[in-house]
């Protein structure tokens, strides 16, 4: 765990959101968790590896994906996490996280992002680490997206 | 490289004669020119071009409903959409149609010609290089690594999953793959088969205690432990490769759906006498 990767993460999500359309992003509270979260529903999880290695998990109820693809599809109805739900919080993920990268670039640390996990479900939990890390929660549009980082 | 087939879709006759000319001297040759929605879909079936080049705009509707249409013909079309700004809701929907490339206009002769490059190729191509360089080498070394390591002889099995949610109930360990060839890699089991899989691993008898966590931190160790020794493999034969592993992560509950948005995976079984290990491995593509 690393306090200095998470600024990286937040000027990642207020650089590249409100491209997409999304008008109020403002950070939540910053906590410390240990072993397995439960998923909120639709969990990404991205790989880190090279100079900075570790996990990341973007963890959000299906209803917040919801609201958040359809805001990206310029206001279309998306009322089920289907096929084109799912493309677009993929596509935020990859997006964000692209942009973390650039950011701890310019940090110097060069680092690859692996292709995103979506995991969607009722009653699951990840892990991303035995050890304590962070979590960002970030509140866009008043949609809760939860950041789970291990990262060192 | 043989003579490659395009269908160019433009309601514009300047914009299709622009890239006709683009096209001369090279191998790819165009087929033909459909200027609405309902002719593209017609003379796709026709022509069963190589390639589509699919403009944005169409007097009866718009690119990505004519390209479903046509990938619901014939689910390996290649289709390169053209649309005159970057729009990532676009994309977003392209890609969720099944559109793999994407340019924007004004077209740029040589960008033009490596995308389609790129994108004939790649398809082409990409499931036998995944396959031969890297599904069957994974598919020996995990028979070998679960021998190693718990002694279990697996029956191994292997079939290509594209585009197929699939449903994890009990343990999974999820590894992302960087490099050239991102991807990622998730090996799951039943937490039955997790519990006896870590059993075997930590050589523990049966009057041995074993939690719950402990079982899964083996399994995930097991994991990485087998993922470690097929990258370094891969690497080794692939020299310019250079894939890497993230730490793993572990995913536990009922009925965790996995989603494979447009990953070109394959799945992986272990048929053992302690039950089955499953392994999928999603690649996004190439990055040459």
């Amino acid at each position: 765990m690393d306090v200095k990767f998470v600024n990286p993460f937040i000027n990642a999500i207020t650089t590249v959101l409100p491209q997409l359309g999304f008008l109020t992003i403002t950070r939540g509270k910053l906590s410390t968790r240990e072993k397995a979260m439960p998923s909120l529903g639709v969990t990404v999880l991205v790989g880190f590896t090279k100079s900075v290695r570790g996990n990341v998990a973007y963890n959000m109820t299906k209803e917040a994906a919801c609201k958040i693809a359809s805001t990206m599809m310029m206001g279309m109805p998306v009322a089920d996490f289907d096929e084109m739900a799912q493309s677009a919080i993929s596509e935020l993920s990859n997006m964000v996280t692209a942009n973390v990268a650039t950011n701890l670039a310019s940090m110097d640390f060069e680092v690859d992002i692996s292709t995103p996990s979506l995991t969607l479900g009722e009653n699951f939990s990840v892990k991303i680490s035995d050890m304590q890390y962070l979590v960002i929660e970030m509140n866009i549009d008043g949609n809760l997206i939860e950041i789970n980082m291990d990262l060192h | 490289m043989k003579e490659v087939r395009v269908l160019i879709v433009d309601d514009s006759k300047v914009s299709y004669m622009m890239l006709k000319k683009m096209l001369e001297k090279t191998n790819f040759k165009v087929c033909d020119h459909a200027k609405d929605s309902k002719e593209a879909v017609e003379k796709y079936q026709i022509h069963k071009p190589d390639i589509v080049t699919m403009d944005m705009n169409l007097p009866d509707g718009d690119g990505i409903e004519t390209s479903r249409h046509i990938l619901k013909l014939d689910p390996t079309a290649k289709i390169l959409m053209i649309s005159a700004m970057k729009d990532v809701s676009l994309m977003i929907k392209g890609r969720a149609a099944g559109i793999r490339s994407f340019l924007q206009k004004p077209v740029d002769a040589n960008e033009f010609i490596d995308t389609l490059l790129l994108l004939y190729q790649n398809e082409m191509n990409l499931r036998n290089i995944l396959e031969e360089s890297y599904i069957k080498p994974l598919v020996k070394i995990f028979q070998r690594e679960l021998f190693k390591l718990s002694g279990l002889q697996g029956k191994m099995m292997f079939e290509e999953t594209v585009d197929t949610d699939f449903d994890v109930t009990g343990t999974g360990i999820i590894l992302g793959l960087t490099g050239k060839t991102a991807g990622r890699i998730i090996i799951y089991a039943t937490d039955t088969t997790m519990v006896e899989f870590a059993r075997l691993v930590l050589n523990l008898s049966d009057d041995d205690d074993l939690s719950d966590e402990a079982a899964q931190d083996a399994f995930e160790e097991a994991a990485n432990i087998l993922m470690g020794n097929y990258v370094s493999k891969v690497n080794d034969v692939l020299k310019d490769n250079e894939i890497r592993i993230a730490p793993p992560g572990m995913i536990s509950g009922t009925k965790i759906r996995i989603l494979n948005a447009k990953l070109k995976s394959f799945k992986i079984t272990a048929k053992t006498r302690i039950g089955d290990l499953e392994m999928n491995v999603g690649f996004a593509g190439r990055q040459d």
